[in-house]
């Protein structure tokens, strides 16, 4: 067996300022980028702190009798963490934004420590978070997590490993509640379980070696913690607060009992009134591990949490965490107001829908809004990729051209790539193929940055006249070699992250020179997505955030998940459904990459890192998606922090799996 | 006295309709400016590319976000229009791309000069333009009202946009017209069950909020339609409801003039169905129907820019007054780019321009009140 729970961020800091070095000079000179940093955990038995403190407001409550004293809410084996700057006071209100009852990742991300582990600061090494070791067999068989003693629920009721059991025997294993197992919980199409070894050590066992569950159960990902995974309908997470769910269950009374209850609060059934109960954004009353509950659910125009009084880590003074006392979103439907009040001084951190472009009027008025802005780059390989079809079958000549891998090429071969980072991105995104940050252990190499992603007019003409495709019109597009036509490609750009619909105008200018024709269409998203998933799209515009970690989010890469898989939905609907659907595909080399896929959770990490790698070659080279431009600040990158909040680390890793701003450790951040 | 000078009076009696509603118009000052605005907007509209100055779908990096810049009138005290080149540097705190002019490098303005290619009255191909910059770099042009984020030089897109607004507007007009004259005439002429009926329907469509109706139509059309057919759509959609205006005025003045003296006269003197219509009726409230279609154009007009504004008209890459004011709304452009802002000064001079006309035309309409 193999301890993993000690970890050491310093090393591959190294790793990320090397990105930084290979940046235009100009983001360099800005003083926007800076080392990664972050708060520390304290593993060392002599600095764990043996007597606490408390927030004000909670020794307020302690003293009216209300609430046990903090000794008694903090675990035994509490995490201690060492702030990054100073030990910090407590009190005052994080002012945030939020979009929508849909954006509830803007709280989620904010609670994200109570996932099983988080990552370090630069998003390499996992670190502990709820779980305070773990450990896996050296078949891969079984991961083994060690949970804190004495550890509590927001309620104050006793978190241990019922709770996990409790979740997979009663939740996650009742098929009225969740409809299809989730990928994460079965090898081989074989399901996992979930066992108690003791009150505190609980364990995923697996029929097959599974060497990637335990990068599963802290990302973005089905084990990805209670906050993210029980929200939304959801019932994934990985465990769930036991002593308040029972009664919701007909298990633990009647049908007839559970649901009189939820007809009386207004439900149709048991079902719908536990998606509600459980979900942390609408229902303040459910007990929670994050630092922060809801007591204004995310339905009103104020989403307002505040502290958790049983929250389990603190500094090492024993102050408990976190040291801020309510975080209060505001919401505004409009990216644009959400930009307007960032730049008057309305928020005192937010990252998520500040956009790129806006940079230099952020910038412009630091002064008076009282903030200041870093600059974080993400290390995925594209904000823009353009997912081209490879299954596409409706037009038998659009198809044809979509799978002949010269065909692609030449495409990427044809956009001038510097001509879009320096209009959307102001020059500070990394033009290139899809590939990983050269900085990741999944890269393999910096040359495969540029394979096939330079401009080369010349040769993309060349290529597509020897393929057959030399006849043009009047205008000099090309000519379809069935009847004529000219040969139309149609994008879906969708206003999203990016404004697709924008750089998509840009992209289809530049193809003109190449005699291709793109008609660009702006789709509205779940139209585009219901597109995308029939398999009736040409192009679809999207980035391949979340494939900064491949075997977590392979679906921008690779035609293996048939929800996002836009480059090749067919091919991915006969690699999930293990033949049953879809359509097997004939380029080897597709099958190869879905093969290589399929074998990594059996394998040990360097070895899921030379297969990663090996995927990535094969994917920059077939150009099933065309890279544009990435590693870039394009999304989470422009982070705008107030000047009265200490202890937010300047950089820190922006990427799915790290759960942003979790890894900046939100719970240590203060105002003077 | 001679014979040849008349009284005012006298000329009063003698003068035509025709006439006597010129007279009456010429007096409305404002109108008569309004008019020859308007002439000049259809002006643009029919030589569009020859105004342009750049090609209108050009994008280049290197000049985004231009401010509007300022042509020189003079060089060595001659007369020798010409701008300067212009260099871009991105400042290295702000990231914001700046643009310094280049006195080394002054492009000449050349008159009737040559530009991109298009076909004049889209019939003639050509590249001659009213004003360019010949020879220029990538990066080089006139740029009078300053470029947007993709590089575009907006004075040749709201040239473009002119033609596409102001024809959608004259073709949309054009439907309702057909529409409402048929229709308003046979509900005045014959009346009764027919009357009610066409009546009824005016009144529904009315009733209808006119924005999320066209919401819903617009948001129904097939979204792989292409750009031309959206185009005729959006037309056929904002006519639509544009027509019911113009029935009931045509309905009134029928059923005014159906009890008329005159149309009695012409009836007993034996006068056939049609001759009464076409020949006594009809010009009598010739006027009134121009008058009605001058003020229903700018509602035309801003519907189609509304429509495209919120997403739901024309799509880019078509080019019009909705989509450039689409392009104006973000915090950007408030903040780096408040030029593009100016995309809104024509739909407004437009707007007041038509509602001027109409309101002189139908004082003019009738000479005699």
């Amino acid at each position: 067996m193999r301890i993993r729970a000690v970890f050491a961020a310093g090393l591959l800091s190294l790793l990320l300022a090397e990105t930084a070095a290979a940046q235009p000079s100009n983001l360099s000179a800005s003083g926007l980028v800076s080392e990664p940093e972050g708060a520390q955990i304290v593993t060392d038995p002599a600095r764990i702190p043996r007597q606490f403190r408390e927030a004000p407001m909670l020794a307020e409550r302690v003293r009216a009798g209300t609430l046990p004293p903090v000794e008694q809410r903090v675990p035994a084996e509490p995490l201690v963490l060492q702030p990054l700057r100073e030990i910090g006071r407590y009190g005052g209100t994080w002012r945030g934004a939020f979009n929508g009852p849909g954006d509830g990742e803007n709280g989620n991300r904010i609670n994200a420590s109570d996932m099983m582990m988080s990552w370090d600061m630069v998003g390499a090494r996992q670190v502990p978070s709820v779980a305070r070791a773990w450990e896996v067999s050296a078949d891969g068989r079984r991961t083994t997590l060690h949970l804190r003693r004495g550890m509590r629920w927001s309620d104050g009721s006793p978190f241990t490993a019922d709770d996990f059991v409790f979740w997979f025997e009663d939740l996650y294993q009742n098929r009225a509640i969740v409809r299809a197992p989730m990928p994460e919980l079965q090898v081989d199409g074989k399901p996992g379980r979930v066992i108690k070894l003791d009150e505190t050590t609980v364990a995923f066992e697996f029929d097959a070696p599974n060497f990637l569950v335990v990068e599963q159960l802290g990302a973005q990902a089905g084990l990805g913690g209670q906050s993210y995974r029980q929200s939304n309908g959801l019932t994934y997470g990985g465990y769930a607060p036991s002593a308040y769910l029972r009664q919701f269950l007909p298990k633990y009374s009647s049908e007839e009992e559970v649901n009189r209850r939820a007809r009386a609060a207004g439900y149709e059934n048991w079902v719908q009134y536990l998606h509600f109960i459980k979900d942390w954004q609408l229902n303040p009353a459910l007990p929670t591990l994050g630092p922060w509950r809801t007591v204004s659910p995310i339905n009103t125009p104020n989403w307002v949490m505040e502290r958790n009084p049983y929250y389990w880590m603190v500094d090492t003074e024993g102050n408990q965490l976190p040291y801020i006392d309510r975080v209060s979103l505001s919401l505004a439907e409009n990216m644009e107001v959400i930009n307007l009040r960032a730049i008057s001084g309305a928020f005192d951190y937010q990252a998520r829908h500040l956009q790129l472009a806006n940079l230099p009027v952020l910038l412009e008025n630091r002064d008076r809004g009282n903030y200041r802005i870093d600059i974080n780059l993400a290390t995925y390989g594209a904000d823009l990729a353009l997912h081209l079809n490879t299954s596409y079958t409706a037009d038998p000549e659009i198809g044809k051209w979509l799978s002949n891998v010269d065909f692609r090429r030449a495409l990427s071969l044809g956009i001038d790539r510097d001509q879009l980072n320096e209009t959307f991105w102001l020059g500070l995104g990394t033009p290139g193929s899809v590939v990983v940050a050269e900085s990741s252990p999944e890269n393999p190499g910096a040359e495969w940055r540029r394979r096939w992603a330079t401009l080369d007019v010349a040769r993309a003409n060349q290529m597509l006249d020897s393929i057959g495709l030399s006849r043009k019109d009047s205008a000099g597009f090309r000519l379809r070699t069935d009847n004529g036509q000219r040969l139309v490609l149609e994008v879906l750009a969708v206003q999203a992250l990016q404004p697709y619909p924008r750089q998509l105008e840009m992209i289809a200018q530049q193809l003109r020179r190449i005699g291709i024709f793109l008609d660009v269409k702006e789709t509205e998203r779940t139209l585009a997505y219901t597109r995308v998933q029939n398999n009736q799209h040409h192009i679809f515009p999207w980035s391949n955030s979340g494939s900064e970690k491949l075997f977590l989010v392979p679906a921008y890469v690779l035609a293996v998940d048939p929800i996002n898989s836009a480059n090749g939905p067919a091919y991915a609907e006969w690699f999930a459904s293990n033949g049953a659907r879809g359509r097997r595909p004939e380029d080897p080399m597709i099958l190869r990459a879905q093969e290589l896929y399929r074998s990594a959770a059996s394998l040990p990490e360097e070895q899921r890192n030379a297969a990663a790698q090996e995927i990535w070659r094969i994917a920059v080279d077939q150009v099933w998606s065309i890279g544009v431009v990435g590693v870039s600040p394009g999304s989470f990158g422009v982070q705008l922090t107030s000047n009265r909040l200490v202890n937010v680390p300047r950089r820190s890793c922006i990427a799915n799996h790290c759960r942003t701003p979790n890894s900046a450790y939100p719970q240590q951040w203060f105002f003077r | 006295m001679s014979v040849t000078v008349l009284t005012a009076e006298e000329r009063i009696s003698h003068a035509t309709q025709l006439q006597l509603t010129w007279w009456r118009f010429r007096k409305h000052k404002v109108a008569l400016v309004s008019g020859v605005i308007i002439l000049l907007f259809y002006l643009v509209v029919v030589l569009a590319d020859f105004l342009a100055t750049s090609d209108p779908h050009a994008t280049d990096a290197r000049r985004s976000f231009i401010p509007p810049q300022a042509i020189h009138l003079f060089d060595d005290g001659k007369f020798r229009p010409h701008v300067y080149g212009l260099k871009g540097i991105r400042d290295p705190r702000t990231f914001r791309l700046r643009y310094a002019p280049d006195p080394e490098r002054k492009l000449p303005i050349r008159f009737l000069g040559r530009g991109y290619d298009y076909n004049l009255l889209g019939l003639i191909p050509t590249n001659i333009h009213l004003f360019s910059v010949e020879d220029a770099g990538p990066v080089d042009g006139i740029f009078l009202l300053g470029t947007d984020q993709l590089g575009r030089d907006l004075w040749s897109r709201l040239i473009v946009a002119t033609r596409i607004s102001l024809s959608i507007g004259l073709a949309g007009v054009g439907v309702s017209l057909v529409l409402g004259v048929l229709l308003g005439g046979i509900s005045g002429l014959y009346g009764g069950t027919v009357d009610t009926i066409i009546q009824r329907l005016i009144e529904l469509l009315r009733s209808v909020p006119t924005i999320p109706l066209w919401m819903g139509l617009a948001a129904s059309l097939p979204a792989d339609w292409s750009v031309l057919q959206v185009y005729f759509a959006i037309t056929l959609i904002i006519s639509l409801i544009g027509w019911t205006d113009l029935a009931r005025v045509v309905r009134g003045r029928f059923m005014a003039l159906r009890t008329e003296d005159f149309i009695l006269a012409a009836e007993l003197a034996g006068a056939s169905r049609g001759r009464i219509i076409f020949r006594h009726m009809l010009p009598s409230f010739f006027s009134h129907i121009i008058a009605a279609t001058s003020l229903a154009l700018p509602a035309m007009i801003i519907s189609e820019t509304s429509l495209s504004f919120l997403g739901l008209g024309l799509r880019p890459p078509a080019i019009s007054w909705g989509i450039l004011l689409q392009d104006a709304q973000s915090v950007q452009s408030l903040a780096l780019a408040p030029w593009l802002l100016c995309s809104a000064v024509p739909v407004i001079v437009a707007i007041l321009a038509f509602n001027f006309l109409g309101d002189g035309l139908r004082d003019a309409a009738d000479p005699y009140g």
